[in-house]
């Protein structure tokens, strides 16, 4: 048998350890193995090196779980630290689109509402003997800021609750 | 049922204490393992180790549960690897095959694979290992001790599945020589 013919073994014994050997190689290297003293040896010696790699054992620090477990719990703790503010901080100031939307419809409902009241109130004042301007003060402060209040409530409002909508 | 991939992709999702905790526990070992291998010493490792499970932590979610888990820790460990390499000085990034990990420096203190030879044919191979281009004992460790397949090496190590199984085959030739003309 042939040199070429051995390192043609040879080679199909590192696929197989390396686990890249097709299916279809594997019976005529079994074959070829039941014959060949030469690639028998080859192959033991290579088992060897892979049983040999599993005698090592590295001395792992005692300490080193609890330093690790420390370690990421501190991390975990100051994430969810971080998180609360930011939560935080979106509450106080980053105002979700839908709540300037509707800041913005309750406001021009209120302006709107309050031109018409107040030019009904300057025309019913006089039928009814009252002052005009004492009626138009008196729709100014009990109509139109009251409403103002209501759409500035809708800024303020967390999420979905908004009770003064 | 819930797999045990899927179990641990959400449990890094949440940051969940539970299954961090585990994790630790069942890979912490094959962590300094790999890294010994990678890095040929062992000072330093047990930072990596911390290192890396706090990359754990904080990249978790990239962790699908699709896959496999130890090559994706693994993964990450070898990013960490590289970066302290790049970070010190003692570590070279010079490299004969361009994947950023070469040979560590000499030094008179006995290698980790002498002192954690445990059985005849470890002791016989360690002054080999320390001399083995570690790109060849990284592929070795992961194949034969994390029994990892080629072509999870290869997204680990990030080269051609050829190159990881050249690698697997050059370390073996030159550790067999070790047993050689003897009948086991």
């Amino acid at each position: 048998m042939n040199i070429d013919r051995h390192e043609s073994f040879q080679r199909m014994i590192d696929e197989s350890m390396a686990g890249a050997l097709s299916a279809e190689k594997q019976q005529p290297l079994r074959e070829h193995l039941a014959t060949c003293a030469t690639c028998q040896e080859y192959l033991s010696a290579s088992n060897r090196v892979i049983a040999g790699l599993s005698g090592f054992s590295f001395a792992v620090n005692p300490t080193l779980n609890a330093r690790v477990l420390a370690a990421i719990r501190l991390q975990v703790e100051e994430r969810r630290g971080i998180r609360a503010r930011h939560t935080g901080t979106i509450r106080k100031h980053n105002v979700p689109f839908r709540n300037w939307a509707a800041f913005a419809g309750g406001l021009t409902l209120s302006f709107v509402g309050s031109e018409l009241v107040y030019q009904m109130a300057g025309r019913v004042a006089d039928p009814m003997h009252f002052v005009s301007a004492h009626l138009r003060a008196g729709v100014l402060v009990f109509w139109l800021l009251p409403s103002l209040c209501a759409a500035l409530c809708l800024l303020a409002a967390p999420g979905q609750k908004r009770g003064l909508a | 049922m819930e797999s045990e991939t899927q179990r641990i992709a959400v449990g890094l999702r949440q940051g969940d204490l539970v299954v961090l905790e585990a994790l630790v526990e069942q890979y912490q070992y094959r962590l300094v393992r790999y890294f010994v291998s990678l890095l040929g010493r062992r000072d330093g490792v047990d930072d990596l180790v911390q290192e890396t499970w706090l990359r754990v932590l904080e990249r978790g979610r990239s962790y699908d549960g699709q896959s496999r888990f130890e090559p994706w820790l693994f993964r990450v460990a070898r990013n960490i690897a590289l970066d302290a390499m790049r970070k010190r000085p003692m570590f070279s990034l010079d490299s004969n095959e361009g994947d950023g990990i070469s040979p560590s420096p000499a030094s008179d203190e006995p290698s980790p694979y002498t002192l954690a030879a445990r059985t005849q044919d470890a002791e016989r191979l360690a002054h080999s290992l320390e001399t083995l281009e570690p790109a060849c004992r990284e592929a070795l460790v992961l194949r034969f001790q994390e029994d990892l397949s080629l072509q999870e090496i290869s997204v680990i190590v990030g080269a051609p599945v050829s190159t990881v199984a050249s690698r697997i085959y050059r370390g073996l030739a030159t550790l067999r020589p070790q047993f050689e003309g003897e009948t086991s």
